[in-house]
């Protein structure tokens, strides 16, 4: 074929009808659109937070319903770097599962304290692989703050627990463990999915728009959600505010022996090759990398549910711990068992656990040390 | 690989620079080629090879048609071949099940085992355009490419490759010599077409997509007025999903320089099926019209001859769309559609006292009527919605009226294109506007799932 061919060809297309939905612009118009656009993504989620009203009291703790919701950790995070001395983060025993929000771990603590020092940043499900992507990601405000990071060893009580099984296991916060390395054998997300994540981890205004979501439009996309409730105004919804804190226990606070559970028998992973240990060591090392103080409190686990065999390998995982936080110089508290009945199943302590393990810890001599160290002010290593 | 994807959007800045600075190298085809395999082998790698086997085949079909000079038999060959292949992934589950319905009806026990084969996605078009370089070929309208490449990255361009435009040998190819100029105009038009195509199918397709599935899904859930709603959700879900896809293709091929052909223009603003056609998948139109309608004889032996080919053309397109018994109805009844709005053309009253939206409604109508077989899960399906809008009564349809009010935004745009105040949608700070609101809406509004596109499937 030769070039004439080629041209005669090339103009024979028509070009008369440019497409079928025309919106044409030219450069410079583009240039307007882009300066717009990118004028529009930054300012929304500050001028949204005018508009949104966000006032936690004391005893704050995060709604349940919104433990997936990371821009708002990410708010509420430096609205705590603001205000609190120290900022308690972990999981559900953190946040408080079977208590109401005045009877948690950071309560007791600030009753002991005498003042409100003590934060729940509490989030249920927050297993060791989210946490260091929350603080990765979201957590970013709480530089250079006092920490106390929960370690709860009940995320190493078996291979599913450690994100180690190879077939796909459903788990929590997918969003927030890495998305391509190091792998996590059970997680099975498309590539695509895992690219979406990855931009929503690192684009506030992506992250901003998950808000909306998650608080206003039950977890759903917004098409979704007009499509299931079809004559509610998107614009009110958006607009009704922030769903209320969730003060009382969001399951009913009974003993674990009230339940009906038995003793059990966890295969606990080897802590050297444990996914879950790896990615709270890796909390750890951001924490400390952004100037935090970081204490560690670990456990207690409820020793009693636990089957003899069981019970001897949950030791030498505890020492374990134990043996590397001393190693790496960060404090630690390593909270010894509660009485059985002090336990609502195998992790989560009932109000008075919460209570004694408050008056242990702040009796603790490493712990009154990290208390007493200055407001705000960090060494680069945690020592204990 | 799907346009609307961020793997997409990395696939493209990795492939577009150096696009770019290959264009005047040797290696740009081969790049181009390159790119376009992995963009087809990221749903299944094994289909590659069939898309391999299908651009060696048509190839050295014409290869060997000069060197023979047998081309009615090559011709045959790659004919052959390339149907094979089609008939084979997408029609093989549909002729079991017909013969052993027969076998059933004559009482004989024996069943011939599903072939549980999955279909290929793109097999429809790729072949279509395999298939279109042969035959002009054997019409001695186009020369006999040379470049083994230039032909694979001709079958394989990964804009169209999978779900249009069909592009044809004419136009395609020889736009793959040299180097294709790129001007700033090129990019940000290219630009323009993605982000409508973008917001078409992420913002409206889907969107519309929610309320038809639920209906189609079920349709024994759902009263007259949800039934009706839900067939005119499905009409423009598959319009935008459809335009939307080609949009994307058009313009990321713009980037690179290179045209395809317009693939819709504003079909539901059609007077006439024949106006129709001329309107939806043009591509596809063409392609039939070109090889198969005029083939067949077209309107060269007098009305009834022309009514034949025109009603075997249009049951072979239903067919093409997909391999079950409510495609090929879908077909014969736009072809029934096509013969009555042409003999009502040629009454004087009809095309001269009938007003314009009239006849745009009337065609609406009778299109969405028939998408109720192209989207229902079966015949009996279809007649189920069919009866129960006549028979089901009233009840709340429960639509939102969000998308109601961006369908309605969008027909009124349609007719303003198509009017005479068409200015005043080339007025720049209308345009740019309406960029922006695109660009706010898909990013707070729009769903972050990423739905396939409808037309992946045939």
């Amino acid at each position: 074929m030769n070039e004439a061919t080629v041209a005669e060809h090339t103009h024979a297309i028509p070009e008369a009808i440019f497409a079928s939905h025309e919106v044409r612009l030219a450069g410079q118009q583009w240039i307007v659109a882009a300066a717009l656009i990118v004028l529009a993504f930054a300012s929304m989620p500050s001028m949204w937070q005018e508009v949104e009203k966000f006032l936690p009291g004391p005893d704050y703790r995060t709604p349940y319903a919104l433990s997936n919701d990371y821009w708002l950790f990410s708010r509420y995070s430096r609205w705590a770097a603001s205000r609190a001395d120290t900022l308690v983060i972990g999981d559900s025993v953190i946040w408080g599962q079977y208590v109401g929000k005045d009877q948690t771990l950071p309560h007791y603590l600030n009753q002991l304290a005498g003042q409100d020092r003590f934060v729940n940043m509490g989030v249920d499900g927050l297993h060791p692989a989210a946490l260091a992507g929350l603080i990765k990601h979201y957590g970013r405000p709480i530089s250079g703050r006092k920490v106390i990071v929960y370690c709860n060893l009940l995320w190493m009580s078996s291979k599913r627990h450690d994100l180690q099984v190879e077939k796909e296991t459903p788990f929590n916060h997918p969003a927030l463990v890495p998305q391509f390395f190091p792998r996590i054998p059970c997680y099975r997300a498309p590539w695509s999915q895992r690219v979406d994540i990855v931009f929503h981890q690192n684009v506030p205004l992506l992250g901003w728009t998950d808000h909306l979501r998650v608080a206003y439009f039950d977890q759903m996309s917004i098409p979704a959600w007009t499509t299931k409730s079809p004559y509610q105004s998107v614009s009110k919804t958006a607009l009704r505010g922030l769903p209320p804190p969730d003060d009382g226990p969001h399951q009913e606070p009974i003993p674990w022996t009230e339940r009906g559970m038995e003793k059990q028998d966890f295969p606990w992973v080897e802590l050297d090759s444990s996914f879950q240990w790896g990615s709270f060591r890796k909390a750890l090392e951001t924490l400390q990398a952004r100037g935090n103080r970081v204490f560690v409190v670990v456990g207690p686990f409820n020793e009693h549910m636990l089957q003899p065999a069981s019970l001897e390998a949950y030791a030498r995982l505890r020492e374990g711990v134990a043996g590397w936080l001393r190693e790496h110089g960060i404090a630690y508290y390593m909270a010894p068992a509660l009485p059985s009945k002090h336990y609502a199943d195998a992790s989560h302590p009932l109000s008075e656990g919460y209570a004694a393990l408050a008056k242990e810890l702040y009796a603790d001599p490493a712990f009154a040390r990290f208390d007493a160290d200055e407001r705000g002010i960090a060494s680069p290593k945690g020592g204990a | 690989m799907l346009f609307h994807t961020w793997i997409f959007v990395l696939f493209f800045l990795v492939f577009y620079p150096v696009h770019v600075l290959l264009r005047r190298t040797p290696y740009m085809l081969p790049w181009l080629l390159l790119a376009s395999y992995v963009f087809y082998a990221w749903w299944n790698p094994l289909y590659l090879t069939l898309l391999v086997y299908a651009t060696v085949v048509n190839y050295y079909a014409v290869v060997l048609m000069e060197k023979t000079g047998r081309r009615k038999l090559w011709l045959a060959v790659s004919v052959v071949v390339s149907l094979g292949l089609l008939g084979f992934f997408k029609y093989a589950g549909f002729v079991t099940d017909n013969l052993n319905f027969l076998l059933a009806h004559l009482g004989t026990s024996y069943r011939i085992p599903a072939p549980g084969i999955l279909l290929p996605v793109g097999i429809s078009f790729f072949t279509f355009q395999g298939m279109s370089y042969t035959i002009d070929y054997y019409r001695r309208q186009v020369p006999r490419e040379h470049s083994l490449i230039r032909f694979a990255t001709y079958k394989a361009f990964f804009p169209q490759l999978v779900a249009g435009p069909v592009e044809r040998s004419t136009t395609l190819l020889p736009q793959l010599y040299g180097v294709p100029p790129i001007t700033r105009r090129d990019i940000t038009d290219g630009l323009s077409m993605f982000v409508v195509g973008l917001f078409k199918k992420a913002a409206l397709a889907d969107y519309l997509a929610l309320y038809a599935d639920k209906v189609f899904n079920a349709p024994d859930q759902f009263k007259a007025p949800a039934l009706l709603l839900g067939i005119f959700a499905f009409g423009w879900q598959i319009y935008f999903d459809f335009s939307g896809y080609t949009d994307m293709a058009r313009g990321v091929a713009q980037m690179m320089g290179i045209r395809l052909r317009l693939n819709f223009n504003n079909p539901y603003l059609a007077t006439d099926l024949g106006d129709f056609w001329r309107r939806w998948h043009i591509s596809l139109s063409t392609w039939f019209r070109d090889y198969v309608y005029i083939p067949l004889g077209g309107n060269r032996s007098g009305q009834f001859n022309t009514y034949k080919n025109m009603i075997l053309t249009m049951v072979i397109s239903g067919l093409w769309h997909g391999a079950a018994w409510t495609f090929v109805i879908w077909g014969a009844l736009h072809a029934a559609g096509r013969v009555v709005t042409r003999e009502l053309e040629r009454a004087g009253f009809y095309r001269e006292k009938v007003p314009k939206l009239a006849k745009q409604m009337g065609v609406f109508a009778f299109v969405s009527f028939a998408w109720i077989f192209f989207r229902a899960r079966s015949l009996h399906d279809a007649w189920l919605i069919i009866t129960r809008i006549f028979t089901s009564g009233w009840a709340d349809p429960a639509f939102p009226m969000l998308a109601l009010i961006l369908v309605l935004a969008v027909w009124l745009y349609e007719h303003l294109y198509e009017s005479q105040h068409k200015w005043v949608l080339t007025f720049a700070p209308a345009r740019v506007s309406m960029v922006v609101l695109m660009a706010v809406y898909l990013t707070i509004f729009a769903g972050s799932g990423s739905q396939p596109f409808i037309y992946f499937q045939f």
